[in-house]
């Protein structure tokens, strides 16, 4: 055995790595956008002769990860990507260097992304720290051949004395989702887990009430009638309509219920429309179409909006590479190879795209759906918020709150968070 | 028939414990064998079991650069750790090198939640230009391996050997030989039982390996972890990465069950 282990020592001659003489490296996420991003890499070095390194890590460990290397004067990361919880800490820490002299400089016509995009993971009170990479905003998966069946059409008529369509109204969806949990078939399912799962799925309630988390002065908006019976009906999907044990459902245990056929709804990122055509993972392949949430009324949208941002750390050892990367990768033409690969574009360019619609029929709504989404409140204190939210939430949807002592302690804790941060005086 | 239920009674007993340990393990095998759909049907089902997770983790996952990482990672840290602590727990046993404050500080040292060694590690390979290597995670698990190896064989050494070492010098064996020559190999059996744990350990460490390694340097459970992503578990080629990433762990079992067993219960004076 000794043997062995020196045999191991002796193996092990080529510890350290070997620097190529222009490296981008970057830490990114395991998602499929960064698969497509992988797959495109080879042309990057043909244009640049520049090596590119993707160091793909678990999201839970990515923010450990990443703070040590931004607070060092100089790290090992070139550029990184940022989720949107984090924008208002990295900001605020001064740990991501400003792009816009290098976006005037280069050209770069940044009006192309989805507004809403560049304020969630773009602009910082007017100053450009980051171009929006994928977005994750929420949609409703629906079952479409449920609806188009002839018996339930003319039960769901008689029941509610309208036409059983993909809903319009939030008012409608919800008497589709009571309307369909019969027959060992729920009417929804939804990913109650707290903090993160329950708390964005839930804003998505709030703004098909006709709410948002705050006004122009941050000041919060949602303890109030449209917010509390935003939280009954969730609760009342989660314990009535929905499957066993959905109150502590993450996202992937939720959408497999919907991929098995045992639910007709699920709210949820966007990128599961393609994953639930996936045959491996679903077996209801040709049956779901995904649209924007309903709101309050036909013309408005209530899917909470999520995105990913290309950013440079100052303590990046090669900035300007980094950029080079970052310019190539937001390219149309690099954006429209990842769009068709699969990808969730951020660019209404991209959205447009007769090739990107021809493949991806539903285009149109998830563009729609970005354009009419909300965003959740970016600050420092984004990721205590979403604590703080899913602890009171959770605590309504067991019983053991009521819905407006609920909000009011959401309220309460919001409002704390907001003067720790400046933002509410 | 009363004697045939006590004789088979401990039999079901130990059947029914030995399937609550296996069954995770067996489940994990199938999940390994299937695809998303089929590992997460309920109620279960087979399905068509094939071979592709693991056709997966090696065509399109950086698996084979993982588990070398892991192994390169795990036997220098071993083979590091491994004879300095020998000479540690020598020191401690016969010279009560540093009196009981150096043994408690040994101990405390394992006491302190890693997280606490995190940082300043960081630090410390920043400014020597050895972040995202393995040198630095070799480095940051010896920070674990050394004081539990240490202490581990603290008890090897003390005990009958010291009269086996001392007939040696009385003998004329110097101090060297006599730990060398009698210590050592009477304290066998514990010091690769202690480096065979030295080994599991590293081979499973998660936070040093995930903060500090790149790329080019990512362990077992950094890159395992990494299939747990924003957009769901990818269950099946997690399940085959696992199952590939006991192997060596069941390859070292015997050897860690029969050394363990033989070096806590050895005795040269028997």
């Amino acid at each position: 055995m000794i043997r062995h282990l020196l045999m191991g020592t002796v193996l092990a001659g080529w510890m350290a790595s070997s620097a190529a003489a222009e490296t981008v490296n970057i830490l990114m996420e395991g998602v499929p956008d960064t698969e497509y991003v992988k797959t495109l890499l080879p042309d990057f070095k043909a244009k640049t002769g520049i090596d590119v390194n993707l160091e793909v890590v678990n999201y839970a460990e990515m923010h450990t990860k990443l703070v040590p290397q931004l607070v060092a004067p100089k790290g090992s990361y070139s550029a990184i990507v940022v989720d949107f919880y984090w924008v208002g800490e990295f900001t605020k820490a001064g740990w991501l260097s400003p792009l816009d002299e290098r976006i005037t400089a280069d050209k770069i016509d940044t009006s192309v992304y989805v507004p809403k995009l560049m304020d969630l993971v773009g602009k910082v009170d007017g100053v450009t720290y980051m171009l929006p990479f994928y977005n994750y905003a929420m949609g409703l998966l629906y079952r479409k051949d449920l609806l188009e069946d002839a018996k339930s059409k003319s039960d769901f008529k008689a029941a509610n004395g309208i036409d059983l369509a993909p809903p319009k109204t939030w008012d409608e969806y919800l008497k589709q989702v009571a309307f369909f949990t019969k027959d060992g078939m729920h009417g929804v399912v939804n990913q109650g887990l707290r903090p993160d799962p329950i708390a964005m799925e839930w804003s998505n309630y709030l703004f098909a009430n006709g709410d948002e988390y705050h006004d122009e002065a941050w000041k919060p908006t949602f303890n109030n009638e449209k917010g509390a019976a935003a939280l009954d009906q969730y609760a009342t999907n989660v314990n009535k309509y929905g499957p066993v044990g959905s109150a502590s459902f993450s996202f992937d245990e939720a959408f497999n219920v919907m991929a098995q056929g045992k639910a007709y709804s699920y709210i949820t990122y966007n990128f599961f429309r393609a994953a639930i055509d996936d045959p491996a993972k679903s077996s209801v392949v040709g049956k779901v179409e995904i649209m924007p949430v309903p709101g309050p009324n036909p013309e408005t949208g209530a899917s909470l909006n999520g995105a990913w941002g290309w950013a440079i750390p100052k303590s990046s050892p090669n900035p300007d590479a980094a950029w080079t990367f970052i310019k190539w990768v937001e390219s149309h033409e690099t954006a429209k190879k990842r769009a068709l690969q699969g990808g969730s574009p951020t660019r209404t360019d991209i959205f447009d795209d007769p090739e990107v619609n021809a493949k991806y029929p539903y285009a149109q709504a998830l563009k729609k759906m970005l354009l009419t989404s909300h965003n959740f409140p970016v600050f420092t204190y984004t990721p205590q918020l979403v604590e703080v939210l899913g602890r009171e939430l959770s605590l309504a949807v067991a019983g053991e709150k009521k819905s407006a002592d609920a909000l009011a302690t959401v309220e309460t804790e919001f409002i704390e968070l907001a003067k720790k941060d400046g933002k509410l005086k | 028939m009363r004697r045939f239920l006590a004789d088979a009674l401990p039999h079901v007993i130990l059947a029914l414990f030995s399937a609550l340990i296996l069954l995770p393990l067996l489940w994990i095998l199938r999940v390994s064998l299937t695809d998303k759909l089929t590992a997460y049907k309920i109620p279960p089902e087979i399905g068509t079991l094939g071979l592709m997770n693991y056709v997966d983790i090696f065509a399109d996952k950086p698996f084979v650069l993982w588990f070398a990482n892991s192994l390169i990672v795990a036997l220098l840290a071993t083979a590091i750790a491994l004879p300095v602590a020998t000479a540690m727990a020598y020191a401690f046993a016969r010279f009560n090198t540093g009196g009981a404050f150096l043994r408690l500080g040994v101990l405390a040292s394992q006491m302190l939640p890693p997280i606490i060694l995190l940082l300043p590690l960081f630090g410390m390979f920043l400014l020597a230009g050895l972040m995202q290597s393995r040198t630095a995670i070799v480095i940051a698990h010896l920070t674990f391996a050394l004081p539990f190896l240490a202490f581990m064989l603290v008890a090897f050494f003390e005990g009958d050997v010291q009269r086996l070492e001392e007939a040696a010098r009385v003998d004329g064996a110097t101090r060297w030989q006599a730990f060398r020559l009698i210590a050592v190999p009477a304290a066998a059996p514990g010091i690769l039982a202690a480096g065979l744990l030295g080994f599991i350990l590293s081979w499973n460490e998660f936070l040093f390996a995930l903060v500090l390694s790149g790329p080019d340097s990512q362990t077992l459970p950094v890159g395992l972890a990494a299939l747990e992503t924003h957009a769901g578990v990818e269950i099946a080629p997690l399940a085959a990465a696992t199952v590939l990433s006991l192997l060596p762990v069941f390859a070292l079992l015997p050897y860690l069950r029969r050394h363990l067993i033989k070096g806590l219960s050895l005795g040269a004076l028997k």
